[in-house]
């Protein structure tokens, strides 16, 4: 079987139509293998963990608001307890006085469990690079996606989110620790810097800031 | 400098015993150096006894002067405690400075004089290794309790890559989380009272309810709250030592990030501080465009505040509102600046870009719709009974309890007090514009919040003046410390290009001396503390943040209020993590 067909889920409705047997079962029978819809059904309703640091955290809330609506993709859930959440956005710096409390948090999650690394800071320290910071999320726990930005725009986060969720609709894992393989399949992350980099070279014309 | 004879005048007849050395600034503050056995007594005078007094301990911060070259004329020292005081009478601020021999200096504690002294004496504690015998608690306040040295002294490192990498292991996890238990008898707190036990409640560091890296351990009687410490320091990103590395250009974006939801608002105050030890004029666009846009930034955060403070009790569609309207604010803040949070958009000198072509038709279409909206939110938030029941006489202080621990801004004015900066000592041209002062009477939650939404208002009207009467002429002074230099000024010959090459490479030199800017940031006084050694970088930066003293009044909002009057007061109080630690 192969996996759902596209973004509005395996059960494409088709209106109209001629009533036949053949038909009725197209449009209600899906055959695909647990695994395959598990993984749908964590892609479309991440719940993200209401967890922040700094300055990110603030365009992360504001993804959830109207103007962007973070829903859209089945992430508005936010928990307040690491223990309800899928997925932890790393929003800000990574201080050494509160790195312990974060990684104590991200233990406190229930596998399966994401992170996103949510700007300059939680990628790689970035302009902080100074004694009381650590240099980067990944030197304490795993990171899923990493999304540059000081802060990222809400878009840039859902952008992110996006690309997470695609990585986990194409993960296999195994649906029981008696049942089948053990091990945890994930996709190779891509860099998005080489992917969009020819088109991105494509481009000669750039707007001028002397003009609204 | 009438006026610094005046104060050294009066307490060079009144304390006859006590030799003051004068010191001359750039920024103009009456600087005197005093010993350290009469300091004490000194500061004592100034506060209860002096005509007008220096009620409030604006800063206390200290100096290490050890690698300092150009200090002619001052006594000799290693590290430097400096106290900056305001009086309201006088409208005018008194440094005091000691100085401190050896390495491991102390001076005694003025926590009996001011209670706010308390962080700020641990601050320094904790950042220079400077002792305060007598103080009642001193220990770290923004490192880890377990961490070695002492950050601000020159000889610690200031980047991470200069230390050993960073590595949390199993043991470390350990000792750490040890270290951040919470024993209430380190604070001098009975676990059980006559007839009953109390409950200690961690809140935080990470909490939704705290806007940020914030822990605060609750000593409880059932709902009650009988005590509360904030634990603070989760946050803090080395701000000062930053501005020790990098040259008085980079280091503008450093400052949007002090307190994030302010943007260039942080920007004006550094900015001003840089122009005074320069000696640079702003052409009146530049200021007139800096003022623009610092009150939006005004109105933005306080739309943050207004939707966080309406969740934070309870009210959960506000937040949406007025996060829309943040960026209808954004949208303009991005097209002048190109940026959003955090536009670094101010330069030594004026600003980065002209305004473009057609901002102001995106002004004038805010300003038409943003007050209604305003009255909308009064009926949604303001006038809502539940949101009354739940800040109303909540988190109450009075004015002179604010002096006394140091707040300023809407938390200050809410007391009854119309004290704004904006007003009382205008800066960037605030003197041109017709604005109000907002006050409030009761200093509770509630009129916290009535004060903030009429300070949108009053925003509002300084943006309006901008709009009509944005000057014309250059946005950025021709002065040649200006950076980066106005185009005109360069590529002309060899000359004009080394300069211009220089300039933008390592930055400007920025003459020796010492200034202070503080100005009406959106949470209280922001101001800057610039000590330059005639280099290319600060010698020492100190940042003067309102978070960090509303923070540590905490304990005297909560005490004997409900559980959930926390998140009121909280709430209430408008602060950011980064503000607070820096």
């Amino acid at each position: 079987m192969q996996s759902p067909p596209d973004a509005r889920g395996p059960f494409p409705v088709k209106h109209g139509g001629d009533g036949s047997a053949d038909e009725v079962v197209r449009q209600n029978v899906l055959l695909t293998r647990l695994q395959d819809i598990v993984a749908w059904g964590r892609k479309y309703s991440i719940w993200p963990f209401n967890f922040g640091l700094s300055c990110c955290y603030v365009e992360m809330a504001t993804s959830l608001t109207s103007r962007y609506d973070i829903a859209r993709f089945g992430s508005e859930v936010i928990r307040s307890t690491p223990r309800e959440a899928d997925l932890m956005v790393v929003a800000g710096t990574v201080f050494i006085k509160v790195a312990p409390v974060i990684r104590r948090l991200y233990e406190q999650m229930m596998a399966p469990r994401w992170v996103v690394s949510m700007g300059s800071c939680a990628n790689s320290g970035g302009m902080f690079d100074i004694y009381s910071v650590v240099q980067g999320v990944d030197k304490i726990l795993p990171v899923d996606v990493y999304v540059p930005g000081c802060p990222p725009s809400p878009v840039a986060l859902m952008e992110g989110l996006l690309l997470m969720s695609k990585a986990m609709g194409r993960e296999k894992r195994p649906l029981s620790w008696v049942a089948g393989a053990q091990g945890v399949y994930r996709p190779a992350p891509i860099s998005q810097r080489d992917l969009k980099r020819p088109e991105r070279q494509r481009a000669t014309g750039l707007r001028s800031p002397d003009e609204v | 400098m009438n006026a610094v004879s005046e104060i050294v005048q009066e307490l060079q007849t009144r304390l006859s015993g006590v030799p003051l050395e004068p010191q001359a600034t750039r920024d103009g503050i009456p600087t005197v150096w005093a010993p350290k056995e009469r300091l004490w007594e000194l500061l004592r005078y100034l506060k209860t006894e002096a005509q007008r007094p220096y009620r409030m301990l604006y800063d206390l911060s200290a100096l290490d002067e050890r690698e300092r070259t150009h200090r002619q004329g001052q006594p000799e020292s290693d590290f430097t405690v400096i106290y900056h005081l305001l009086s309201f009478e006088r409208n005018e601020d008194l440094r005091i400075k000691v100085a401190l021999k050896g390495e491991s200096p102390a001076v005694r504690t003025v926590t009996d004089l001011w209670p706010a002294a308390n962080w700020y004496e641990r601050e320094v504690w904790d950042m220079f290794g400077i002792g305060f015998p007598g103080h009642p608690d001193l220990r770290r306040i923004l490192m880890p309790a377990t961490w070695q040295g002492h950050p601000l002294r020159k000889e610690h490192p200031a980047r991470a890559t200069e230390m050993e990498p960073f590595r949390l292991t199993d043991d470390k996890q350990a000792a750490e989380e040890e270290a951040l238990k919470f024993r209430p008898e380190e604070w001098g707190m009975k676990r059980t009272g006559e007839d009953r036990d109390f409950m200690f409640l961690n809140v935080g560091p990470h909490h939704p309810g705290t806007h940020g890296l914030l822990r605060v351990v609750l000593q409880l009687d059932g709902e009650v709250i009988v005590d509360a410490v904030p634990d603070i320091g989760f946050h803090h990103r080395g701000a000062e030592k930053m501005a020790e590395r990098q040259s008085w250009h980079t280091f503008i974006p450093y400052t949007d990030r002090i307190d994030y939801l302010g943007g260039v608002m942080n920007n004006l105050a550094y900015v001003l501080a840089v122009e005074k030890l320069a000696g640079i004029e702003v052409p009146e666009r530049a200021q007139v465009i800096r003022v623009m846009l610092s009150e939006f930034f005004r109105v933005a955060s306080h739309l943050v505040w207004y939707g966080t403070f309406a969740a934070d009790v309870g009210a959960m569609s506000p937040v949406f509102y007025m996060f829309n309207d943040r960026e209808r604010i954004f949208e303009i803040i991005g097209a002048i600046c190109g940026g959003r949070m955090h536009p670094n958009w101010f330069r030594i000198g004026g600003v980065a870009q002209d305004l473009p072509r057609g901002w102001d038709k995106l002004v004038r279409d805010f300003l038409q719709y943003m007050p209604p909206r305003l009255l909308e939110y009064d009926r949604m938030v303001m006038r809502n009974p539940v949101f009354k029941a739940r800040t109303v006489g909540i988190g109450r202080f009075t004015k002179d309890e604010a002096i006394e621990w140091g707040m300023t801004g809407p938390g200050l004015r809410a007391c009854g007090f119309e004290w704004d900066f904006r007003k009382k000592r205008p800066y960037s041209g605030y003197e041109r514009f017709e604005f109000d002062i907002p006050t409030a009477q009761n200093g509770d939650s509630y009129d916290r919040a009535v004060v903030r939404v009429a300070e949108m208002h009053q925003s509002l009207r300084i943006i309006a003046q901008c709009l009509d009467g944005m000057p014309a002429g250059p946005y950025k002074s021709d002065h040649p410390l200006a950076t980066p230099p106005m185009k005109e000024r360069t590529l002309h010959d060899i000359e004009t290009l080394i300069t211009h090459f220089l300039s933008v490479s390592w930055g400007p030199v920025i003459p020796p001396g010492e200034a202070f800017f503080g100005i009406e940031a959106t949470k209280g006084n922001n101001g800057y503390y610039l000590v330059s050694d005639g280099s290319t970088v600060s010698y020492r930066t100190r940042i003067r943040t309102p978070s960090f003293p509303h923070i540590q009044m905490l304990p005297l909002m909560c005490r004997g209020r409900m559980l959930a009057d926390l998140f009121s007061i909280l709430g209430s109080i408008d602060f950011v993590l980064a503000d607070v630690d820096r």
